[in-house]
């Protein structure tokens, strides 16, 4: 198994002529093929071999990594089946799109690949990205990658699992929920879900539109912020993305020279630390909180009033758009059409054989929206939602006056066991609570490991930011993670 | 509030072209009256006056010329938006006739 962890370590045993990028794309590929997580669906053997022997043959040309031009030189990653690449088969994981092969590359991707990394595969997720254990996959759960009988989270699980099991360098994710920050808390690693319209979502499959965004996991925060700098900024063929001024993250990491938090505000909301908190997860959150305290950081005690409401209020948002957003797949213009439909005598029939195809947690979403936007309705459930929203984002603007940054868990509880929350949505949905309502605020939020509990199972810290506050969060989480270690 | 009942859930399911085998059905129905009765909770709130919020940012949405952008054909000259076709005819998408 390779055994370079981060973009740097790999970048300097390319340097040291250890490994060059075409051997270590093997080796990857290799340990790919052995694990029995079920994190890939499908691996782009020959594609990322050609892109690792062009790497290859500007390695011997330039005789070092060009760093400058190309930051992310010959770094093999593992990309969410949720982001398209030209020619290669993309199935958010549904039976539905098991024979999509799109035309085009997502812009995140796209922006990735020509700052030198190499695509490894497509990595499974739950069907649509609507989930948090990676159960709901027409190709399989996922496992944990150290405790096989758990979850990974989701619904980027195998986002997670693949960079912990060492099967890739870095991952993509996206984070409609929390489906990026969950997994990364229960895998151990960083997982940074930027402000809404940070990335482009060019070549994003959509589930819920005013809420997705595309995010990383990795081991290091260093490495999330090469990769958010990398695929940021405004895209014109997303009219979403914001004209936010591009930053160099990376590099104002490793220029950092602070030895303290001298000035730090930190808000800690009450709302998040109730009951259903697991003990070990609430003392491992305190611990990093009393750690930045005595490097000068000042806790301040706040309250976001409307926390309670925000599973409903997403539940009802997200459901609303997905109902909305996969009317698409119809099977007219691509994905899978049944046989079955080919032989309907009506039209909605003709769309019903070949929508039977979608699985159950997004048959029940697709239900809950349309319900939710029918006519007698609408005012009270989506309509409604949409002004809890508002409530929602109100009490972050008045923290954020008070405070620089929020601390808090990133979920309630460390990795559940497969199957145990299968058959009951809504205890699956509660999950999200403490990730939930930085999505509807569209606010950038990340997962940091900061301790285990006794089962040997990850806690992540959450730290949320004002819009467009990555650099300081950023800054905050690669402070404690230098200081306290990874798995203080 | 809302009953969950077999002829509601059989309504929104033909709303969303979904079509429910009979197992389906009797397994969604107690779970969407779960979730919706979660839901009820909203109507606590006072929300009076509240602007709904449907875009999380305050910025404006960037513009771009309105201009026809081709997508490359494929090295036979084909369109690639057509391939991915689940069926073809001459330079369109192919369905049973349905009227």
């Amino acid at each position: 198994m390779p055994v370079f962890r981060t973009i740097r370590e790999t970048h300097d045993a390319f340097d040291a002529r250890k490994i060059s990028p075409s051997e270590l794309t093997k080796e990857y590929l290799d340990a790919i093929e052995k694990s029995d997580l079920n994190t890939f669906i499908t691996v782009c053997k020959d594609r990322v071999m050609a892109q690792a022997q062009h790497a290859d043959s500007i390695f011997l040309k330039h005789g070092k990594v060009p760093r400058e031009q190309s930051p992310l030189f010959g770094i093999p990653l593992g990309i969410k089946d949720v982001l398209t690449l030209e020619g290669v088969r993309t199935t958010c994981a549904s039976k539905i799109l098991e024979n999509y092969i799109p035309p085009y590359t997502a812009t995140a991707v796209e922006r990735l690949e020509k700052a030198g990394a190499l695509s490894l595969g497509k990595l499974n997720m739950d069907e649509f990205a609507m989930g948090s254990s990676n159960e709901n996959s027409a190709y399989g759960a996922v496992k944990h990658p150290t405790h096989y009988d758990r979850v990974p989270g989701g619904s980027s699980g195998a986002s997670a699992a693949a960079v912990k099991a060492g099967l890739c360098v870095a991952s993509l994710g996206t984070d409609t929920g929390g489906s990026v920050r969950l997994p990364a808390s229960y895998c151990g690693l960083v997982g940074v879900k930027p402000t809404y319209g940070r990335i482009s979502r060019y070549g994003l499959i959509a589930f819920a539109s005013s809420l997705d965004q595309v995010g990383t996991l990795s081991n290091t925060v260093e490495d999330s912020a090469l990769l958010l700098q990398t695929m940021s900024g405004h895209d014109p063929r997303d009219s979403t993305t914001a004209p936010a001024e591009k930053l160099n993250w990376a590099e104002q990491l490793r220029s950092l020279s602070k030895k303290d938090l001298n000035g730090l505000r930190i808000g800690v909301p009450k709302e998040y630390f109730g009951d259903g908190l697991q003990t070990e997860v609430a003392s491992a959150v305190e611990s990093t909180l009393k750690w930045c305290e005595s490097k000068g950081a000042k806790r301040v005690e706040i309250s976001l009033p409307h926390t309670r409401y925000s599973i409903a209020t997403y539940y009802v948002v997200a459901v609303s758009e997905a109902s909305s957003n996969l009317a698409r797949f119809d099977g007219v213009r691509y994905g899978v059409r049944s046989k079955e439909a080919e032989e309907a005598s009506d039209l909605a029939t003709f769309y019903k054989k070949t929508r039977s195809l979608f699985g159950a947690e997004v048959k029940r979403r697709i239900l809950l929206g349309t319900f939710a936007l029918s006519s007698g309705y609408y005012e009270a459930y989506y309509l409604r939602a949409c002004q809890v929203r508002r409530l929602i984002r109100k009490d972050f603007e008045d923290a954020f006056k008070k405070v620089d940054i929020i601390a808090a868990p990133v979920a309630p509880t460390t990795a559940f066991k497969r199957g145990e929350k299968v058959s009951d949505p809504l205890q699956m949905y509660l999950m999200d609570i403490c990730t939930i309502p930085a999505s509807l605020a569209g606010l950038p939020a990340l997962s940091l490991p900061c301790g285990k509990d006794k089962e040997d199972l990850s806690i992540g810290l959450h730290l949320i930011g004002p819009h467009f506050g990555e650099g300081r969060l950023l800054e905050t989480a690669h402070f404690i993670e230098k200081g306290r270690g990874h798995e203080s | 509030m809302v009953k969950v009942d077999e002829s509601l859930t059989l309504r929104v399911a033909n709303l969303a072209r979904l079509e429910l085998t009979p197992e389906e059905v009797q397994k969604f129905i107690p779970q969407l009256q779960q979730v919706l009765s979660y839901i009820e909770q909203l109507s606590e709130v006072n929300v009076s006056g509240v602007e709904p919020l449907t875009h999380p940012l305050t910025i404006e949405t960037a513009l771009r010329p309105d201009e026809v952008e081709v997508f490359a054909p494929d090295a036979q000259g084909h369109s690639k938006t057509l391939k991915d076709a689940p069926s073809v005819l001459n330079d369109g998408f192919k369905v049973p006739p349905i009227i």
